[in-house]
Order: C-alpha cells, then structure tokens, then sequence
C-alpha cells in the first residue's frame, strides 16, 4: 500500500514543482529570500574597502593619542599628532569643502570630518570582528529572515498550493485521480517544503558564506574550528524546521479558510508580539522553539523606546530535543487537521 | 464465467437530495442508470451539473446514498479507475502541454513512465489531437481544450465517463467524429453519461435521458418511454396517404382523436390522440377501407417534444 502511495507523491511533487518554484506570482518569495544576501554581500565589500588598508599598511595609533583629537583642528594639526591617516579623501562642490581622514588603533576606526579646513565631526566605531558581526547576523536572522522572510514566503507559497487551485479553478483534477486526499495533501506539502527549503536554506547558506568568507583566513580558521560549523549547522536546521513548521500552518490556512489573509495576519501578529507575551504564551508559537535553536542570541534592537523595552519578557529557551520535538508535533497535527479537512473538501469554485 | 451482480453494473441514486445553503442544487433523486449513452437534459440551474458532481465526489449529498458500480463518491482510490469526468471548468494547470497535461494526472494514478505515455498518447490519438499534444493547453481553441480534456478524463481507460456539456465549443465535423466516439464508447458497455443543452443531439445519441427541472428528476429512461407515460399530452402521428382529407374526416369519428391537420406540403395528416394503441388499431381498419397509407410516423416521440411538456419553454436550445 505504501508503494503506490509513495509514487502518487511523487507524481504530486512533479506536478507541483512548476508551482512552487516558478510560479510568475512567486518572483517575491526570492526577493525576500535573498535580500539578507544583498545585505551581507554589500557589507562584505563596505568592511573589505574600509579594513584592508588599514590592516596591510598596519599604521595603528595609539588610543590615548587619538582620543587627544579636538574639534578645531585643522588637518595639519591633526596629522602633526597622530601622522598620516591609512584613508584621506576630499570632496569639494560650491558650498561644501569637506575632508575625511580615518585612523585605527587596531580595534577600532576614528573618523575625522574636516569642514572648510577644520576638524568638525568624529565618529568612533569598532573595526568589523567576527563578534560583533555574529551578533548582528543572528539579529538580522531572527528579526528578518525567520519572521517576515520565511514566514511571508510559505505565507506565499504554501497557501497557494490548495487556494491558489481553488481560484484558477484547476484544483477538480487532483480530486479526480484515484488517491485518498491525505496522500494529495502529503504530496502538495511535501513539495512546497521542498521549494521552501531549497530557496531559503540555500539563501541562508548564500548568507553564511558571505558571512565567514568576509574576515581574514585567521579569523575564519579560528571560528571554524571553534563554533562555526556547529553555528552553521543550527542555523540552517533553524531554517528548515522553519519552513516546515509555517509551511503547515499555512498550507492549513489555504485549506480552512476562504481569505487566508486574515489567519496569515493574525499569526504574523501572534509571532512578532511573542517578545513582548508572559514567558507561558511565548511558548505556543512557533518562533519561540525556532529562537530557542538559534545559536547565537539576538538582542531587541537598539532604537527600542525604554517603554518597549520594558515590555520585552524573558523566558528560557526550550531545550533543542524539545524545541526540534515540539516544532514536528505541532506540524503533525496541524497537518492531520488539514487532512480531516481535505476528505471533506468539495469543488464549489464560484463560492470560493 | 459469473456475470457480475446487477449492482455492479449501475450507478445508483438512493433518495440523494443536495442543497448549497438554503439553495437547492437536487432534491429526493432516485435513479438507476445503466450501461449506455445517458443524457441530463435541463434549464441552466435544474441540476445537471450537481448530479455529476454528486456521483463523482466533487460535492456531497446532504442526503441520500449513492454508488457508482457499487463503490461510493468517497472512496477515490477506487472509484476513479473505474470513473472517469470532464468537468465543464474551462480551466488547466497553467503551462502544460496537452501531452503534459493527460500523461502528468495518469502519473497519479501510479502508473509507470513508460505506461503513463502509451495511454496518453492513444487517449490524445483517440480524439484526434495528437498534432496539437505538443502545444502549450493555453494556446488551444475552446474546442481543442474541450476535446483533451476528453482524452484525459478517458486516459484510464474507465467503465463510467460522466461528461458535462462535451459538444460544446466543436466545429460540426468535430462533433460528429465526438458523437461517434460516444457511441463507440457505449457499444463497449460503458456508461458515457453526458449533458446537453442541444435537444436534437441528445437524441441522435441518447440511449436514455434524464429529465431535470429545478432540482428534480421529471423523467427518466428511454425517450419512447418517457413519451408514452405523458398522458396529459395527446400523442401526435403523422401519416401519408393518397387520400388525406378522406383520413381525416375518418379519424374525426374516434372520441380519441382530439385534432387532424392536413399538411398539404407533405401530403400528409398530422393526428392528435389520447389514445395511440386504439388509433394504431383503427388505422388498420381504415387501410382495409381502400386509403392507401405510404407511411405512419410518431411526430412527437422525441426529446425536444417530451422537454417542451415536461419542463415547457424554459431553455436549451433545439
């Protein structure tokens, strides 16, 4: 009985491949899967512009010296202390004559802004380590890539596997074919989470990539001999058990409801106020158990109000078996609802 | 061998009502459909559409039981190798060839490559479309659509085709070689179970009808049939003669004759009787009285009479 089944899957995947893939209404998914990559690429080549000079030509000053610089000086002063600067540019126009020289003491840059020939601005920010960019990867990871990225991505894909037939009127066929329900909707779900994951643990390979090949062979041989592989790996199970856990959600969403908008948007609701519910609701959600897995913790932004901030509760991450095993339970019964509702599904395509 | 049992064989309505809402799609059908060409014949909205969808598990009754060759609606997995249906939605899973389209929904039902490509390529051969299977289904004609979606709902090879409205969108020679395929379809035992707006191709092909109106099955069975249970409608016969208005004022003399009309053009009598079997006997006797008689033909034992007394002039087209 299984054999039969699992060819009638498999016919169900090659159907729905074209679909979930290349759908001409998907373009979306991709750009919201690949931005992150945008985002690393484009800070790999800011950090590479700005870092290897410094480096190569290795003129470190010291702190003590740097922190000596006042608004005031003029260029010359400036270089009379500290010596010639790794970066000097100018820009000149009709009203601006600006000059930017840049300085490290080896961990950070200081950033000296001369306007009309005098020392106007400093900026004082930490050279890119691998520390600070973990940080930063695991904040735009959590807060973009798992909860608008993949969540808006099986919103799109998976919702449309059985509603999306249902308005082009083509869903009649899958119905006619000698297959119980439960084996179509194992076959369209299987599918959609094969195409969810190739695009988005693919994306988050892309992003690791970018992330670890952008510091130096010593940087990237200590981390990953260190946690590295370990933090690769977590994050792109994180990923996949996230397309499977929302993927269930919504391909119940597309089967239950006759506007799955409306459920889609209550559980971006649910999921994204999870940071701000008591410890006991922060755990029926599906980001709680993913941010569990996650390696490394990403801190509420910066620029949250100290009201908001207030707000933010915390409770202590599941541990991975249960929040692996918790995700998969969830899955298997949303799905079997999805199920009970398939053997019940009728063609009415003009009420739907 | 031993036959196979009489349920077997028929797709049974069992008191099956259905309503969408407080809307009535069938109500209290029971019915018995044999092997054969059985055409649904009804007004837009009399149910046509939701008995096909009934006996094929598409829509639910909210009462009543049926079984098609002894297998209920919801049991897919067999009775769709037995069943197959073309729907009347013009619609198709987008970018698919009509080779594509036939072979890739014969895989679900779990055949081998090889297999699923023989079927498909003699169902495609079947309905003439093989030139055209490797076209993309969005580029065909609304009579090419029509015709592979014939191909794929008979792909499998099944004992029952239910087909809603298949003529529709064909060219007449088209149409023609379609009717002839029913009937080939038929004359192999199956049950090719079709709806029609078109009365008079309903009867070149109909072994039975089923007569629907509002939700209600007003008639079933074969058309002579369902012609002389109308006892309401006098029954018309026409008859050429060498002596019309000599028939004429003959038959007048029967309390059963209610109207005679000469029909100068044909040379003819139109007759109206209550009763066709006292007619039939005095029209014997009338040709033993020197009228010599070319021919007696019904004139209103056709689907298009019994639709106009039954359901009246509410639709399809003659």
């Amino acid at each position: 009985m299984i054999r039969p089944w699992c060819r009638q899957i498999l016919a169900v995947i090659r159907l729905e491949m074209r679909k979930t893939f290349f759908a001409r209404r998907g373009w979306w998914v991709y750009l919201l899967a690949f931005a992150p990559v945008a985002i690393w690429a484009g800070h790999a080549i800011d950090v590479s512009r700005s870092r290897d000079p410094a480096l190569a030509s290795a003129k470190t000053v010291p702190s003590f010296a740097l922190d000596s610089i006042e608004t005031g000086m003029t260029p010359d002063e400036v270089i009379a202390k500290l010596g010639q600067p790794y970066s000097r540019r100018a820009f000149r126009t009709r009203r601006i004559d600006r000059e930017v020289m840049s300085y490290t003491d080896g961990g950070n840059t200081y950033t000296f802004v001369f306007d009309h020939g005098e020392l106007h601005g400093i900026r004082h920010a930490e050279l890119c380590n691998l520390n600070q960019d973990s940080v930063i990867f695991a904040a735009v990871f959590q807060y973009f890539f798992l909860r608008l990225a993949i969540f808006f991505g099986c919103a799109g894909i998976f919702m449309n596997l059985f509603r999306g037939e249902m308005i082009d009127k083509s869903l009649h066929f899958y119905l006619l074919a000698p297959m119980r329900r439960e084996v179509l909707l194992v076959g369209k779900y299987l599918a959609g989470l094969l195409a969810t994951v190739v695009i988005f643990t693919g994306s988050a390979a892309l992003q690791l990539l970018i992330f670890v090949a952008h510091f130096d062979s010593q940087v990237r041989a200590e981390y990953l001999n260190g946690p590295g592989w370990s933090q690769i790996a977590a994050y792109l199970g994180v990923t996949a058990l996230a397309c499977l856990g929302y993927g269930s959600v919504f391909l119940a969403a597309g089967l239950l409801f006759r506007n799955p908008i409306i459920p889609a948007a209550a559980v971006l609701l649910w999921e994204n106020v999870n940071l701000f519910l008591p410890a006991a609701l922060k755990k029926i959600s599906v980001i709680f158990y993913l941010q569990s897995l996650c390696p490394v913790v990403a801190p509420p932004g910066r620029d949250m109000s100290p009201v908001l901030a207030l707000l933010v509760s915390n409770a202590e991450p599941a541990p991975a078996a249960l929040a692996v095993a918790g995700l998969i339970v969830v899955t298997l019964a949303v799905l079997a609802m999805a199920a009970r509702k398939a053997r019940r599904l009728e063609i009415n395509y003009g009420t739907d | 061998m031993t036959p196979p049992p009489i349920e077997a064989s028929l797709i049974r309505f069992d008191n099956v009502s259905r309503f969408y809402g407080e809307v009535l799609g069938v109500n209290r059908v029971t019915l018995s459909i044999p092997p054969g060409i059985t055409s649904l014949v009804g007004p837009n909205g009399s149910g046509k559409t939701t008995l096909m969808n009934l006996m094929t598990g598409l829509v639910r009754p909210t009462r009543g039981a049926i079984r098609v060759l002894g297998i209920a609606p919801d049991d897919p997995e067999n009775l769709f190798r037995l069943v197959g249906y073309a729907t009347q939605f013009d619609s198709f899973p987008k970018g698919l060839t009509g080779f594509q389209f036939v072979y890739s929904f014969l895989r679900l039902f779990g055949k081998s490559h090889a297999e699923c490509e023989a079927l498909a390529s003699q169902s495609i051969e079947r309905v003439h479309m093989s030139e055209a299977a490797d076209r993309k289904v969005a580029a065909y004609s609304k009579g090419m659509r029509q015709r592979i979606r014939l191909a794929q709902a008979m792909a499998h090879d099944p004992r029952v085709l239910v087909l809603d409205e298949p003529l529709n969108g064909l060219d007449p020679l088209v149409r023609a070689e379609t009717i002839a395929l029913f009937r080939e379809l038929a004359a192999e035992g199956r049950h090719v179970i079709v709806s029609s707006h078109i009365l008079h191709e309903v009867d070149m092909i109909s072994d039975q009808v089923i007569l629907l109106s509002n939700g209600y099955v007003v008639a079933e069975g074969q058309i002579h049939e369902v012609r002389s249970e109308i006892h309401e409608q006098p029954m018309q016969v026409m008859i050429r003669c060498n002596r019309p208005a000599a028939l004429a004022s003959k038959v007048f003399e029967q309390d059963h004759v209610v109207e005679a009309r000469l029909d100068p053009d044909s040379g003819g009598l139109l007759i109206k009787t209550r009763d066709a079997d006292r007619f039939y006997r005095m029209l014997n006797q009338i040709a033993l009285d020197g009228i010599e008689i070319e021919s007696v033909a019904p004139a209103d034992d056709n689907v298009n009479s019994v639709y106009e007394y039954l359901i009246g002039g509410e639709g399809p087209a003659k």
